[in-house]
Order: structure tokens, then sequence, then C-alpha cells
């Protein structure tokens, strides 16, 4: 760990810009996973989704007015992957709620699924070419268990 | 071999999820968050376009219920655009993601607080595993110029 060696330095240095948004995606998906487990379990899975969709208007209301819609290296192949991000989550989301209705137990389904950061470390190695700290690789060990366990 | 249904179910959404990760990142690396999360959002949209006319999605439920739902799409939708904003500003897909994921750390802490769960002894080592992961997680190795020469 760097730690000593940060002494002195402006706090925005030690917490890089992608560690807040971070941090900060921790804070709202947080509050919405205590949320979600005060919704009733009769919600099924298609009705959560179409609301979930409402709930998404708002916020793209806001960042069409953000005047950082322009430019970009490839606009089409960056549209491209965030409309498959888009597809891709919420087919998830389905696929989820479905396997828990065709009988799958929260107790395995939850845990299992919860693994899915596995995936991305996995193509993140071999198809971004993307390599971790010595402090990350053990941080990824212990963050797997720590998502294994807190799906329990 | 046989394999349930719910099990196929439960590899697409492990799968999926996984994927979106780097399809999250792959997409900040060529357009800003917004319109990256714009187009995601449209297709979101997309998506529940296809779902209402084909499953008919019930609607009586609890009002509770149906704004606790749009609420929660909304804080998702939020994380999902710092998500997005942490990628574009350099944090890697296969930290940022893990890193993001340790979120029920936070809502098993307020399940406690303010709906009266209770917290078993497996939860407390994840929540202390979780909050070791994080720091280590947040430790980037500096760049090749900046190391100190020996």
């Amino acid at each position: 760990m760097r730690g000593l060696s940060h002494f002195g330095e402006a706090p925005w240095k030690k917490f890089p810009a992608w560690l807040v948004y971070s941090l900060l995606t921790i804070l709202l998906w947080g509050i919405w996973g205590a949320l979600t487990k005060a919704i009733s379990s009769d919600l099924d899975a298609y009705t959560n989704q179409v609301l979930f969709s409402v709930g998404v208007l708002p916020v793209m209301a806001i960042v069409l007015f953000s005047g950082r819609l322009t430019g970009g290296v490839s606009r089409r192949r960056g549209i491209l992957y965030a409309f498959i991000t888009g597809i891709l989550g919420g087919t998830g989301n389905i696929a989820f709620f479905k396997a828990l209705s065709e009988g799958g137990k929260a107790s395995v389904v939850v845990p299992a699924t919860s693994l899915s950061p596995l995936v991305t470390v996995a193509l993140g190695f071999f198809l971004l070419k993307e390599r971790a700290s010595g402090y990350q690789k053990v941080g990824l060990l212990l963050a797997i268990a720590a998502i294994y366990l807190l799906s329990l | 071999m046989h394999i349930p249904l719910w099990l196929v179910f439960a590899m697409v959404a492990l799968v999926f999820w996984g994927i979106t990760g780097v399809t999250q990142k792959l997409s900040t690396n060529a357009i800003s968050t917004e319109l990256s999360f714009l187009w995601f959002g449209v297709a979101m949209i997309a998506l529940a376009l296809i779902v209402l006319p084909v499953v008919v999605p019930h609607w009586h439920i609890a009002t509770k219920d149906f704004w606790l739902a749009v609420v929660g799409g909304t804080l998702n939708s939020l994380g999902a655009y710092t998500s997005f904003a942490a990628l574009e500003k350099g944090g890697k897909a296969s930290i940022v993601i893990p890193l993001c994921y340790l979120y029920p750390l936070l809502t098993i802490s307020l399940a406690i607080a303010f709906l009266h769960e209770t917290l078993t002894r497996l939860q407390l080592l994840g929540i202390f595993l979780a909050l070791v992961a994080a720091v280590l997680l947040s430790q980037e190795a500096p760049p090749q110029t900046d190391r100190p020469k020996i």
C-alpha cells in the first residue's frame, strides 16, 4: 500500500475521480438495494422491469441537458456498446427474476448471480488487457468472497 | 443431462451482467458518460416496450410498491450513471465493477438500521472482507515514472 507516500498530497490526488464515482455508485446502489427489500414479492419480473425503466426517465432527462452529448472518438461504436449494455443489463434483470420464479431457490440464485463481476474481471483481463496491481489482485479475491458472503 | 430452467436463467443473468461491465468500459472509451448513459437508457426503455405487449405486466399492485419500484429504478440508474463516469475517468472495468458490486455492504447496514433485519456471522465476515477489499481495490499501481529509483 502506498499509505505514507501520500502524506502531504492534495486530497483529490489521494482519491482519483474513478474511485470517487465508484464509491458514489456503492452509495446509490446500496440505498436502491435497501429500497427493493421493502417492495412486495408479489411484483413480478416484467412489471418490475417496466417500472424500473420508468425510473430511468428522469435521469435521462437531466443527462439530455448536460451539454456533453457531442464529440467522442467513435460515436457509432460507443453508442452501440452503450445500447448493448442496456439490453444485456435489462435481459439479465428479467432472467434473474425468471430464475426465481421458475423454481430456483433464492439462497442459490442470489449468491450465484452475485458473482457476475468474475465474468467482468475475466473479460477485462483477456479482452481489454487490463492488469491489476498486487494489492488490487488481493482486493479482487476478497471482494468476490465478500460479494458472495453478503448475498447469503 | 437435465439442466433445470431456473439454472439456465441464473447463468444468463450471471453472464449478461458480467459482460455489461466490459461494454460499459468500451462505450466510455469512445463517447462521454452522458451519451453512454442516454443510450443505455434508450435500450432499457426499448426492452420494456418489447416486454410490455408480450407478457402484459399486472398493474394491480399497491401504490407503495409502484413508487418504490420507480424510485428504485431512478436510484439504480443514477448508480449506472456514476459507474459509467468511474470508467470514463480511467477506472478499469475489472476493478470498478467488483468495487461497485460491494454495495450490499451498505444495503445490509441500512436494512439493519431501518428494516430491523439481523446480521448473520457470515454477513459480518462479508462486511469486514468488503471493507478491506474496497481499500485494496483503490490502490492503483503508481505510474512507472513515479517509482522511486533504487
